[in-house]
């Protein structure tokens, strides 16, 4: 992994892909980042965030293979602290476009799955997320700001980041 | 999978309440739908609070179960609230809306003695 010059690597490890080792993982992170400066408030929130991306890896990217591996890498980059989770759905990720936002109001009317909620969390969650692939590689990187508190969460985000209007 | 989740119904004169312990996530389907039929079967309230003073986790597949809870308590026109919740997870009903449907308490009691008196 390329890190910039000021980054400091605070863990690398991996989980295999077994749904619930997503625990192992939001427990790692936490352990990780606990002299980074986040608020507890902050850290619910990368952990929650962490285990949906874990979560996503292990059952979208590598198909709940207890062989493949996840890979997650915590970063301090001074201002933030940055964690990276790595599958090897890098062929088959969606598209932005292929991502059907959560609607609870159609969810509950019978009209879209109660699930599709994981994507919606961890936007919201954190404060920057970035997805990238590399090949066979797929990554999303977390990001939650040290070097000044986040914004409490007024309202939820969609894709774009970009606040959603309340619907009543 | 076996269920990292535990349930305990208390029926309550206006009510009836579903004790969560563990973790509400993909593992806890069967055990909460179960729960929530036992916890409607018999008198038939109009109200069941789920209780989540003893819940550690709970992810996106767990939030989808209680999305399907709340499905099935509209279509029986009965209402659900919650409580004890972490500041953390009133947080996540917040931004998925699920605070707009199910009011939240701080514990069973505060929510039992509203439902009586509404």
């Amino acid at each position: 992994m390329t890190m910039a010059s000021e980054e400091r690597l605070l863990l690398t490890f991996a989980v295999a892909s077994e749904p619930g080792n997503e625990r192992l993982a939001l427990a790692r992170v936490a352990e990780a980042v606990g002299g980074c400066g986040l608020s507890a408030d902050q850290l619910e929130r990368l952990k929650t965030a962490v285990a949906e991306a874990t979560m996503n890896a292990i059952e979208h990217g590598n198909h709940n293979r207890a062989d493949v591996n996840v890979d997650i890498t915590v970063v301090d980059t001074g201002a933030s602290v940055a964690v990276s989770i790595t599958d090897l759905g890098g062929a088959h990720a969606p598209t932005k476009a292929a991502v059907e936002l959560p609607d609870l109001d159609m969810k509950l009317a019978g009209l879209q799955s109660p699930r599709g909620w994981g994507l919606f969390l961890i936007q919201n969650m954190v404060d920057a997320m970035e997805v990238s692939t590399d090949g066979d590689k797929h990554t999303v990187r977390l990001m939650m700001h040290t070097a000044w508190p986040s914004e409490p969460l007024a309202q939820p985000r969609n894709p774009e980041g970009e606040p959603r209007a309340k619907q009543m | 999978m076996q269920s990292k989740c535990e349930t305990h119904i208390r029926q309550l004169p206006n009510c009836a309440v579903i004790e969560l312990s563990g973790e509400v996530d993909g593992s806890a389907a069967t055990v909460l739908s179960a729960a929530y039929d036992e916890a409607v079967g018999p008198d038939h309230p109009s109200c069941v609070v789920l209780d989540f003073t003893r819940v550690d986790y709970i992810n996106s597949t767990g939030i989808a179960l209680i999305v399907s809870i709340l499905a099935r308590a509209r279509a029986q026109e009965r209402q659900v609230v919650a409580s004890g919740l972490s500041e953390h997870y009133r947080q996540i009903f917040a931004i998925t809306r699920l605070s707009d449907f199910i009011q939240l308490y701080d514990d069973v009691d505060a929510a039992a003695a509203d439902v009586a008196v509404a």
